[in-house]
This record gives structure tokens, C-alpha cells and sequence, in this order.
């Protein structure tokens, strides 16, 4: 694996050096430290760590200003608050703060350690979530048309935005939650649905409600069976779904969320189906 | 579907509005609506899995989500609902559902909640998965903004 680069921010330079022996002997690379709100700036730019400690008390600023700025610069760099201060409301603003670990001085190696290697493995299950999943969703819907229709469908596009786009007719959204939480839409139109809740119910839907029934338990069906595939693959991502809630109506805008997402575009003997996929990396629970 | 349910959320509205720089919190009508629920504006849904299964569905008229995104920017001004208004109006159920999520655990009902979807539109029809829909009509500085809790039982 790629070796961490770590950078330290305190202004005392005996922690500084006693955080980076400890960080060297563990087999993590200390690419930089600073001591002040420009040095920090200036660092995290030239260096692009993948982590960085931070002190809480720093001349002219604090940790929480410099966990800010790091993070404006690249959110995806993990902070751990190393600080000699701990108490319950300073936890409560690290954590609003996007502050992934937070540790006591002195330090403890050992906590040190065990806090990276928890961010960086809920990194990786991240990285591994999202390349995995979509395949697993498509499949999902593949198997669940096949299963309950009989018939095949055919992908025809592929494709990750974040603009926001038009409803075909009617939307179905299931929330996830687990260790990340996301979401699953479908989007089709008012005839594809009308077609697909035909042939699962073998008839005609009676009305309207029957048909929007019928394409809530398909779409339910769908992303639960995804899920427990991830789940089996990995129990760590521990994945349940909300039930489903269904929308139609004049000119529906379905917003892009601030998040990566991926669609595909499924052709079906009953017309075109979207799916979307998407997951937060969100932030670890350590409180 | 237990009334009580809804305290939550009028305790995470209480918590959370006057932080975006609203200065009144009121409390409107409170209403069981079958699963069915009509909207025109903006509606996000947030999934609920946990002691509590469901969704909460928040439902803002277009021209106070405006305001609302407006107010949450420092004041602001929105003329469109663009990527950034939206972006805020999301942000807002989703610190709303998380504060009612501490509220439930303060009961011992520990829950946890998916990422907001944001839609927009006309006359959109809502259907929920349980049979009957609390809705509680809460005001900042006078902007209604509805929410609708579904838990299955």
C-alpha cells in the first residue's frame, strides 16, 4: 500500500517531534508540520497529505480555523485533532468541524495508531464501496426484471453528473443507511410503470394506487437485494433501506445531491428505466 | 403511528431555526393525513431505518425556499433556486432529521437517517409507505414549512 503522508500542526516544537518519531516508527511518512494559519495554508498545498494532526491552541488561530482551511483547500484530508484540551463542547465543535479523530495529549502512540488506521480502513472500505456498488445495483435491477418479468433489459448508458434533471414521470427514492449512507432512485415514465406493474401483477393495475404500489415493491425488492449483496461482500458497510417513497407530478426537478451519484439508463420490453446510485463518505462516529 | 413522534421534530426546529438567522419559531397545525400527500414547490425526503422505520418528508412553497435559502446564505439574495439554493434547503433536513435522530435517542429510540433528496415541481403527489402521515406545519419568522413523518409500525 501507499505510504500515509502526514502532516503536523502545532507550534510546539517538542510535540511536533515527539509526533513525528512516533509517526516514523509506525511507518507513516511526516511530509511537513507548521505552527501558524499561513504555514498551514502553505503546506497543505505544497505537500497534499492524506492526514493531518492538528493542535487545538496555535498563536493568531486555532485548530478548529486551520481544520477550515485545510478542508477548503481539499475536503477529503482527514484532520485528528492531537490537543492537550478535551472537553464535551470543544469535541462537539471539532466534530462540526469535520475533525475525524480526536486525541488527548500526552500522547498515547498506541491511540494514535489505532485512530489513523480506523480512519484510513473506513477510507479504503469508502473507495471500495463506491466502485463496487453500482455494478451491484445494475445487476440487482437486471435480476429483479428478469426474476419477476421473465424478460431481459439491456443498458444503454452509463454516466455520473451533478447537474440536476428532469423526472421522466415518476420517481421512487430509497434512502441507505449504514456505515455510509446514500440513496437509490428510479426514474420512469408514467407509461414504463404502468407497463412494469402489468406484468408483476399478471393484470391490469385496477387504478392508479395499485400500479404506484406495485412499483414501490419492485423498486424495495431492488435495492434490498443490492444492499445484502454489499453486506455479504463486506458486513462492515452494514447497509439496510427506508422504505420507499414515490413522487409524480408536473415538471419534477430532482436535484443533483453534493455528493458523487452514478445513472445508467436501462432499455426494458417496457420502456426506459434510470437508476441512480450514490453514497456519502460522511464522517466516522467517535462520539 | 404514535403523535408523540412528532416532538422530535419540533424540538430539532426549535434547535436548529434560530441558528440560521430566523428570530421567530412558531408551531402551526398539526394533522393525520392518509399516505397520499400534494405538494407544489420543493420536497426532501429523508429514509429512516433503526427503532423506527420510515421517511420524513419536508415540503416548502418554492417562493419561501427562497427565502429560506436566502436567510441560511447570510441574507443573501435568491432569485432562482439554483444548485446553491437547493444545496442549502437539502443541507437544512438534513440538520434537522439529524437533530430529531439526537431528540429520539434522548427517548432511547435510536435511529439513523440516509442523505436528503431534494425534488422540485408542480401539484407533486406524494405516496408514503404507511397508511397514515403526521404532519406538523412549523413557521420560521412566518415561512411555513411542513413535515411529514410516515414510520411504519
Amino acid at each position: 500500500m501507499e505510504k500515509i503522508r502526514i502532516v503536523i500542526v502545532d507550534d510546539s516544537p517538542f510535540s511536533i517531534t515527539l509526533l513525528r518519531d512516533i509517526l516514523e516508527e509506525n511507518g507513516y511518512e511526516v511530509v511537513g508540520d507548521a505552527g501558524s494559519l499561513e504555514e498551514v495554508k502553505e503546506v497543505i498545498r505544497d505537500k497534499k497529505p492524506t492526514l493531518v494532526t492538528m493542535d487545538m491552541t496555535l498563536p493568531g488561530t486555532d485548530g478548529l480555523e486551520c481544520t477550515r482551511a485545510i478542508h477548503e483547500i481539499d475536503p477529503n484530508i482527514k484532520v485528528i485533532v492531537v490537543s492537550s484540551m478535551m472537553d464535551e463542547e470543544i469535541v462537539k465543535e471539532a466534530k462540526e468541524n469535520r475533525v475525524s479523530e480526536y486525541i488527548q495529549k500526552p500522547v498515547d502512540p498506541d491511540e494514535l495508531i489505532t485512530a489513523i488506521n480506523r480512519i484510513m480502513a473506513s477510507e479504503e472500505l469508502y473507495h471500495l464501496l463506491e466502485t463496487e456498488s453500482f455494478p451491484v445495483f445494475k445487476e440487482s435491477l437486471l435480476d429483479g426484471v428478469n426474476r419477476m418479468t421473465k424478460t431481459l433489459l439491456n443498458y444503454k448508458e452509463e454516466y455520473s453528473t451533478n447537474t440536476e434533471h428532469e423526472s421522466k414521470g415518476l420517481t421512487v427514492i430509497i434512502g441507505i443507511i449504514g456505515k455510509f449512507s446514500g440513496r437509490m432512485l428510479i426514474d420512469l415514465s408514467k407509461e414504463t410503470a404502468g407497463n412494469i406493474a402489468a406484468a408483476l401483477l399478471r393484470r391490469t393495475p385496477k387504478n392508479n394506487d395499485e400500479m404506484v404500489a406495485a412499483i414501490a415493491e419492485f423498486t424495495n425488492i431492488i435495492s434490498g437485494n443490492a444492499c445484502s449483496i454489499l453486506n455479504r461482500k463486506d458486513k462492515a458497510y452494514g447497509l439496510r433501506v427506508s422504505p420507499p417513497s414515490i413522487l409524480y407530478g408536473d415538471s419534477v426537478h430532482i436535484s443533483a445531491p453534493n455528493f458523487k451519484t452514478t445513472t445508467a439508463i436501462a432499455e426494458t420490453n417496457f420502456g426506459e428505466i434510470l437508476i441512480n446510485v450514490g453514497f456519502t463518505r460522511g464522517e466516522e462516529k467517535w462520539m | 403511528m404514535d403523535v408523540k413522534h412528532v416532538n422530535p421534530f419540533i424540538e430539532a426546529f426549535a434547535t436548529v431555526i434560530p441558528q440560521l438567522g430566523f428570530k421567530t419559531v412558531k408551531k402551526g397545525n398539526l394533522s393525520m393525513k392518509n399516505s397520499e400527500l400534494l405538494s407544489s414547490g420543493v420536497v426532501i425526503v429523508v429514509g429512516i431505518v433503526g427503532a423506527i422505520k420510515g421517511n420524513v418528508v419536508y415540503s416548502v412553497a418554492m417562493e419561501d425556499a427562497k427565502k429560506i435559502a436566502s436567510s441560511m446564505m447570510m441574507g443573501m439574495p435568491v432569485n432562482e433556486f439554483d444548485e446553491m439554493a437547493q444545496s442549502a434547503l437539502a443541507e437544512l433536513a438534513n440538520m434537522l432529521t439529524a437533530n430529531a435522530a439526537t431528540c429520539f435517542s434522548g427517548l432511547g429510540i435510536s435511529i439513523d437517517i440516509s442523505t436528503p433528496t431534494l425534488l422540485y415541481g408542480e401539484n407533486i403527489s406524494l405516496k408514503m409507505s404507511s397508511n397514515q402521515v403526521l404532519c406538523v406545519q412549523l413557521l420560521a419568522d412566518d415561512i411555513p414549512i411542513e413535515i411529514n413523518i410516515a414510520f411504519e409500525n
